[in-house]
């Protein structure tokens, strides 16, 4: 076997030129349409997201408003049940998730050495139909019908019954479309991870931010379903008269209530079975973000790489077995309380042992505190916080006291807010070069950071006070003497002090497009595949496909010391960085290769294939949107048949189906 | 100049050895992308119909505990849906005979094949019509007590599962007719199959459960947490 210390396509910023595929009309409006590249995807998803983080947190600024004072009327209680709903809706499907899937999308292919994913056109399409979901959602303020039951959509309190405005029909539907985005997004990066890893990136070798994308991913297209089905059939209660939650009605022909048989818990099983591995959609993303952060910024390898992920795949595995927490107090009894109590707090365990292994990489690391590790090591001992928390809640006696209560609200924006987003804002950091091709101001950054994690705190802590005082959550007010507004106003200064924080973000990002410092291609000494391409990536993202012989492919290929004179393949290559050894490199076996040489050939063939720009996806995602709406709005109705369909609604499958024939159809010659 | 379809391929990759095209890069599980995406799908799949079978089985005996004829046990007509099973059974033969045609490069036992799997499944289809209105001759409807509800929007599912498949197979069959499926296109049929296949699958399993397996009087019409754990965890099991 020939010398295989230098194989021909070695990661490393690639030198070799070749022919830039043709790329007509690739800037403007329609090109951003139509784009089916990742990386224009990830921007989309990663701007919206945000627009969508600034409208949530200005719903939380009206709920924090109105609970600064007593007996406040700022917003009347049925429109603080708007703004509650709305918030917490938002956050979760369409700041957190997206937020997530903007990092999905533009890094993985590039931190597995891909092109693109594995279906780019789907990738289009879950962008838009996440885009026409979100904008269900915020039609019904425009309506005067914002959904009005919480996030958690508790039944009857969901039902035509109590609810008998479109409120609920534009939250139901537009989380089904929002369901079809994500599951059709996860699919797509299931496929992408398993089958276009660069050669010689094994699993066991994929950087960890890949590894808890896959598993956020697989935790999606099992979980979604649950809730998928449970708003069908909320949906059939609501348009079709059906009772699956309903256990009486009262008849008004005869005045007498009437046992229907339906069970609303029946809902709160379906949404939680989907609920609990949710929160894990939210917080794993951060998760491996982090886990890429501090490596870098410790300048030492990942500790316990190979049990942080395992530690991830146990999480998303436990996960689906703990749903009855969040149902403690709805009398199932004890016996599946202590059962549901004892797989709440074994889940602990593997995050506990996260938790280990990142400040065990910290630990005799030549630690550098730039904004992107800061924001990283804030989320360690925040999360640590919420977790706490959330393992005294596990217990089902002192659940009983906090279930419904603000010290609820603490734990989960502890984890929420302390975990999913201080890790969101991590990543912006860090990877802002490789978008745009600049750094963020470094001292902004500090400044954003510090405000931002002291207003936090302000915020939030007092909160677990506020619940143990007896403030119960979902309230729009509270007495005079009640002995709660110290509490409530010291978390609302701390809540505008959050709002200014997002300001100097903004301002730092504004600046930094136009004069930030040059990124060039790995501003960070970074050790994954990313950071070998420059920065912003060119379409192709590698003009080389890279080999990889190491866990930290970059650093192995900066900092590999070469021991004895040949590179005879028997001889183990030592790495060290910064003195600090970072283990044994592992010689690439023959099938890596093989792999290497072939896609090399297939390169040299073709040049590189791009895929070519599509209407497609954004057609049948607008049927989708179409079909959604008809649902919502049910009039003007046109008769098929028997059938006697609302007259969007047709038009939408109409349009879906013209939508999927021309996608697999389409002709692009 | 190439069409989308290749490039996608292409670009994607793992077209690989059935495709006689050697020159593009491998898949790192050697699997092709499509196909992997089918088997993706169809776990998520499975996770649906397992809510709807949970449902299920949590209210289908609430008809009987709270006295609202039309019960399962008066109205599901067991040799008929039997009959129907049968050849929902049999269209999955004629699908591994379609897909068995086009590896061998026999167009013609292609679209027979293809044909009688989507005739199959059309017949079925029918069936489930024809029971439909039936039941709702009979007096049930999805209104009518928790059985009605659960019975037809499981059912129902389903249905409309198959007719997507019927659709798909007619599409294919169009499209060979046009000349359209070649010898290394074999995979386009494969996707359909492993569809088709799984929906045959997923009714079998409802067509025990519902149809066969009789309620239980003395396991289920305890009320309280077991039953719905109980539903559930069968509901998701039995899917597997
Ligand atoms: C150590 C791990 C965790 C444990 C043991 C835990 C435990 C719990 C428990 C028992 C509840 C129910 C409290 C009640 O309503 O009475 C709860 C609520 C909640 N948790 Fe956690 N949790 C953990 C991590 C997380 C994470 C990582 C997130 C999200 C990123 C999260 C988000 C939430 C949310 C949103 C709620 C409120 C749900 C609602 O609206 O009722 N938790 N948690
Ligand atoms: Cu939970």
């Amino acid at each position: 076997m020939a010398s295989v210390a230098q194989p021909a396509g070695h990661a490393g910023p690639a030198t070799q030129t070749v022919a830039r595929p043709a790329t007509k009309k690739n800037i403007g409006f329609w090109s951003w349409i139509t784009t089916v590249d990742h990386k224009r995807i990830g921007l989309l998803y990663g701007i919206t997201a945000f627009a969508y983080l600034l409208i949530g947190g200005i719903e939380a600024l009206v709920i924090r408003s109105q609970l600064i004072a007593p007996n406040n009327d700022l917003v009347s209680l049925e429109k603080y049940n708007q703004f509650f709903t709305m918030h917490g809706t938002t956050m979760i499907f369409l700041a957190v998730m997206p937020l997530s899937s903007a990092f999905f999308n533009f890094i993985i292919p590039l931190q597995i050495g891909a092109r693109d994913v594995a279906f780019p056109r789907l990738n289009a399409f879950s962008y838009w139909v996440f885009f026409f979901g979100g904008l269900i959602l915020s039609l019904s303020w425009l309506a005067n019908a914002a959904p009005n039951q919480g996030w958690y959509g508790y039944a009857p309190l969901t039902e035509k019954g109590f609810n008998i405005g479109r409120n609920v029909d534009f939250w139901a539907l537009g989380l089904q479309v929002l369901g079809i985005a994500s599951i059709a997004a996860s699919l797509n990066f299931i496929i992408t991870i398993l089958n276009m890893r660069a050669p010689g990136m094994t699993l066991m070798r994929m950087p960890l931010f890949t590894w808890t994308t896959l598993i956020t991913s697989i935790l999606i297209v099992m979980a979604f379903p649950a809730i998928t089905i449970a708003l069908a059939l909320l949906s059939f209660d609501r348009f079709a008269g059906t009772s699956f939650y309903i256990p009486y009605i009262y008849d008004e022909a005869t005045r007498q209530v009437v046992a229907r048989g339906g069970d609303p818990l029946l809902w709160q099983h379906l949404f939680w079975i989907f609920g609990h591995p949710e929160v894990y959609i939210l917080i794993l993303p951060a998760f491996g973000i982090v886990s890429e952060i501090i490596p870098v910024f410790s300048r030492k390898p990942l500790f316990g790489y190979a049990v942080m992920v395992y530690a991830t795949a146990t999480i998303a595995f436990l996960g689906f077995g703990v749903w009855v927490h969040h149902m403690f107090t709805t009398g199932l009894g004890p016996t599946p309380n202590a059962v549901f109590a004892a797989s709440t707090m074994l889940i602990a365990v593997p995050t506990g042992v996260k938790i280990l292994n990142w400040t065990s990489t910290m630990w005799g690391g030549q630690l550098n505190f730039t904004t992107p590790m800061l924001f990283s090591t804030a989320l360690v001992s925040q999360f640590v916080i919420g977790g706490i928390s959330g393992v005294m809640h596990g217990s089902p006696p002192i659940d009983s006291q906090h279930n419904d209560s603000y010290f609820v609200v603490a734990h989960f924006h502890y984890v929420l807010f302390g975990g999913s987003i201080f890790a969101l804002l991590a990543g912006t950091y860090y990877w802002f070069p490789k978008f745009s091709g600049r750094m963020l101001d470094e001292r902004l950054g500090k400044w954003h950071f510090w405000v931002t994690f002291a207003a936090f705190n302000i915020t939030f802590f007092p909160m677990h006070f506020l619940g143990l005082e007896g403030m119960p959550r979902r309230y729009g007010t509270y007495g005079e003497g009640s002995g709660l507004q110290l509490w409530h106003v010291v978390s609302s200064v701390g809540s505008y002090l959050l709002g200014f924080s997002f300001l100097i973000f903004m301002y730092n990002v504004a600046v930094s497009l136009q004069r930030g410092k040059k990124a060039g291609n790995d501003p960070w000494d970074g050790a994954t595949l990313e950071w070998t391409i420059p920065s912003p990536p060119p379409v192709y993202n590698f003009a080389t496909v890279p080999v990889v012989r190491h866990r930290d492919p970059l650093w192995e290929e900066k900092y590999a010391k070469y021991e004895g004179e040949g590179h005879a393949e028997e001889e183990t290559l030592e790495t060290t960085i910064a003195g600090i050894k970072i283990g044994e490199g592992q010689v690439p076996d023959e099938d890596a290769l093989e792999q290497a040489e072939r896609r090399a050939a297939a390169d040299d063939e073709h040049n590189i294939h791009l895929p070519n720009p599509s209407y497609w996806p954004l057609v049948t995602a607008l049927g989708v949107f179409l079909a959604a709406f008809g649902l919502i709005f049910s009039y003007p109705r046109i008769p098929i048949g028997a059938l006697d369909l609302p007259l969007y609604t047709a038009a939408g499958l109409l349009v879906l189906v013209a939508g999927v024939y021309g996608w697999s159809l389409e002709p692009a010659s | 100049m190439a069409t989308a379809v290749e490039l996608e391929r292409a670009h994607g990759a793992g077209h690989g050895d059935d495709h006689g095209h050697a020159d593009h890069p491998p898949t790192s599980t050697g699997l092709d992308h499509r196909k992997l995406l089918m088997w993706a799908f169809l776990a998520s799949d499975c996770m649906f119909f397992g809510s709807l079978i949970a449902t299920y089985m949590i209210y289908r005996g609430r008809a009987e505990d709270l006295g609202f004829a039309p019960f399962p046990s008066e109205i599901l007509d067991i040799p008929y849906t039997s009959l129907s099973a049968f050849v929902l059974l049999m269209s999955s033969l004629t699908m591994v005979l379609a897909l068995a045609a086009i590896q061998k490069g026999d167009h013609r036992g292609l679209r027979i094949w293809l044909a009688a799997t989507a005739l199959l499944g059309a017949i079925f289809l029918g069936g489930q019509y024809f029971e439909f209105t039936e039941f709702y001759h009979e007096g049930l409807s999805l209104q009518t007590n928790m059985f009605g509800a659960s019975f037809f929007v499981l059912t129902g599912f389903h249905g409309a599962h198959v007719t997507i498949g019927v659709i798909w197979l007619l599409t294919l069959l169009f499209l060979s007719l046009r000349g359209g499926v070649k010898q290394e296109d074999s995979l386009d049929v494969e996707l359909a199959g492993l569809y088709w296949h799984f929906v045959d699958i997923v009714w079998i399993v409802i067509f025990t459960l519902v149809y066969l397996i009789p309620y239980d009087e003395v396991t289920e019409t305890q009320t309280g947490a077991f039953t719905y754990l109980a539903g559930i965890l069968r509901g998701v099991a039995s899917i597997f």
